[in-house]
């Protein structure tokens, strides 16, 4: 059988399938610095110009929603950054890109949306679908143990490097290979 | 040498459950325990707040059901300021309900739970996903992928945004809707139902017949069930009365600001989540050949306490699950079955109340004014019937809150599904990476948030197989 079968009219895939670049800023702003994803989207569309050619958008904690449409969809784009909030045992507020294919195939990171999103799923769009995925994570401090809004200090500083970073990468019109 | 086999995903901050069994010195399975972790303080952060707040802040409890939690919180809110929304943002509402249904009861069977039936649960951990079911399947899961997008703009359209709902306000809905919106709405609603009907047909015939033996056997218990119904004992997802059924069928119907009434909440030194039962069905007990006061929600729990569905496709498809498996029905993997009746009725629901003329009307909110009094908004989510219970005081600030989840309801029987496939399928000591996954899916079938958590986006949870003797010392380390 086919895989084409379905030749999608124009606007009947949401923008994340259709433009070359997707930016999705995940996290749950209710949680300290896991709002991070969140609040890196709300900056660049503050400090910045985004493309045309880029959908940027804060999904909270609903990546979930649009990572199935993207995965299945006959239109993806060629590049999808992921922006979230992570524990890598790092100082509070360093960045790091990460690459899907290094991060070890292990069940465990399908369990969370949260927990470096779907890592095996983002592996997969990447090997299977031939979209260039990579992770933006901060280095959270100490997340709270109650719902707690806003970042903490050291996160907060990290959002002009952060933007710094996607839009040279991101806001050109050059498509990595 | 008795040993303890955890099965324990590990998450941040949104939940945490591990599966517990210990095995006899025989190496069968003597107790196997859910133990969850869920999100903690939300109630307290919520206290101090404009009680008009909570429809925008509960959503992000979690991303799996923003809706329910969005709709529950503005019927508390209606209740708190003692108001009565117009006919047409009720119905806008339940609109809502119903489109957010849609998107996923499809989103489960075909993505979470569908790779264990369509590829098999003994299938390799690196195809059983959603890739997977693209490659085996690629006709159904664009058709699946196109109806979902169109849910995504159903909403869109409705209330402006799909994920992070606000439109839902206090005393209505913020958003009249435009005849053009729903001629158009109207149209995509009617597609749903295709793939509504495509699917319960293609489960009928494709995937139900052949699990039928594990449907019999796995995860299977004994309990009453909750729901909601209106007052005719007709089924409803967003608005009506709740009903109370025992095992035997009989059953009491109650208002939603009487839950307390009815409902008392058990605790277990071993888990963080609360163990909800009818506390006038006896004490509290989960041993399975003599439970005490356990009752199920979600959909198998709704389409057993209903008298009927009032829309015809559902409402043939009920006579027809009854007619093979009884009232109540207590084969836990009908859930599975049930799902989809429900995914045919919030289609037929949606077209319903589109054709309705009174949902263009503009008149969507009426005037609220702070009071001190208490409020309690239901619905019944995906996952189970979702109760927001608040206080204010008399300048509309909330002074408590009690959530209960759909998920926290469906404890205990986890749990107890957990222990009867764990007894039935570990023997001897002997257990392999199919059965901890049949294990699993005894707790998928109750579709259960434990936030994002328990939902791998491909379907599985996370599991770590620790095996450890009688003295805590581990001797083995099973993992996918």
């Amino acid at each position: 059988m086919e895989a084409s079968v379905w030749e999608p009219d124009e606007g009947e895939l949401p923008d994340f399938c259709r433009k070359p670049t997707l930016i999705l800023g995940c996290g749950n702003i209710l949680f300290g610095d896991d709002g991070f994803g969140s609040a890196v989207v709300e900056y660049l569309t503050e400090h910045r110009q985004v493309p045309d050619n880029v959908c940027l958008a804060d999904v909270g904690t609903g990546v979930r929603k649009l990572l199935f449409t993207l995965c299945l969809s006959p239109v993806r784009p060629s590049r999808v950054l992921i922006i979230d909030a992570l524990d890598l045992g790092a100082a509070p507020g360093e960045l790091f890109v990460i690459d899907p294919a290094d991060i070890p195939a292990v069940k465990l990171d399908d369990f969370s949306v949260h927990q470096l999103p779907t890592s095996n799923l983002l592996r997969e769009l990447q090997e299977t679908c031939g979209v260039e995925v990579r992770v933006l994570a901060c280095q959270t401090g100490p997340l709270p143990e109650e719902v707690s809004c806003g970042l903490s200090e050291p996160v907060r500083s990290a959002l002009p490097a952060a933007a710094d970073l996607i839009a040279a990468r991101y806001f050109t019109k050059h498509v990595a290979t | 040498m008795a040993k303890t086999i955890v099965i324990q995903p590990v998450t941040r901050i949104e939940g945490h459950a591990k599966v517990t069994i210990q095995l006899n010195d025989a190496g069968n399975v003597d107790t196997a325990r859910v133990n969850v972790i869920e999100l903690r303080g939300f109630e307290r952060f919520c206290i101090g707040r404009p009680v008009e707040d909570l429809p925008r802040i509960t959503p992000r409890i979690c991303g799996v059901c923003p809706w329910s939690h969005h709709l529950a919180a503005a019927k508390a809110c209606d209740a708190v300021f003692g108001v009565e929304p117009p006919p047409a943002a009720r119905k806008l509402r339940e609109l809502c309900n119903s489109v957010a249904y849609m998107e996923e009861h499809i989103l489960h069977f075909y993505f979470l739970a569908g790779a264990d039936f369509l590829l098999g649960p003994e299938a390799d951990y690196s195809v059983r996903n959603v890739i997977g079911i693209l490659q085996a399947a690629p006709d159904v899961a664009r058709r699946v992928v196109k109806v979902r997008h169109l849910c995504a703009k159903m909403l869109e359209t409705l209330a402006g945004k799909p994920i992070h709902p606000q439109a839902a306000v206090p005393g209505g809905f913020s958003k009249p809707l435009a005849v053009a919106e729903r001629d158009q709405l109207r149209a995509q609603a009617g597609e749903a139902l295709e793939l509504a009907k495509f699917t319960i047909a293609f489960a009928k015939e494709n995937i139900f017949p052949k699990y039928l033996d594990v449907v019999k056997s796995l995860g299977v218990i004994t309990t009453g069930f909750l729901g909601t119904v209106k007052k005719d004992g007709a089924l409803n997802l967003y608005d009506g009365q709740l009903r109370l059924m025992a095992p035997d069928g009989s059953y009491e119907d109650f208002p939603y600001d009487r839950y307390t009434e009815f409902i008392a909440e058990h605790i277990e030194d071993w888990s963080y989540l609360k163990f909800p039962y009818a506390k006038k069905w006896g004490s509290f007990s989960m041993d399975p050949d003599k439970p005490g006061g356990i009752y199920r929600t979600n959909t198998l729990a709704r389409l057993n306490v209903c008298d009927y569905i009032d829309t015809p496709l559902a409402q043939t498809e009920l006579e027809a699950f009854r007619k093979a498996f009884g009232r109540p029905a207590q084969l836990t993997l009908l859930y599975h079955w049930a799902r989809l009746i429900e995914l045919l009725y919030n289609a037929e629901n949606a077209i319903r109340l589109l054709d309705d003329p009174e949902i263009t009307s503009p008149e969507t909110r009426v005037k609220v004014t702070p009071r001190a009094a208490r409020g309690v908004g239901c619905v019944e989510a995906p996952r189970g019937t979702l109760i927001h219970d608040y206080e204010t005081d008399g300048e509309g600030m909330v002074t408590n809150v009690n959530l209960i989840v759909g998920t926290t309801h469906n404890n205990a029987p986890i749990n107890m599904s957990v222990t009867q496939a764990a007894k039935s399928l570990i023997r001897g000591g002997k257990y392999d990476q199919g059965i901890l996954n049949t294990v699993e899916m005894s707790i998928r079938a109750y579709d259960p948030c434990l936030s994002c958590a328990t939902h791998g986006l491909d379907g599985k949870l996370g599991v770590k197989v620790t095996i450890v003797d009688s003295q805590g010392r581990e001797v083995g380390v099973l993992a996918n």
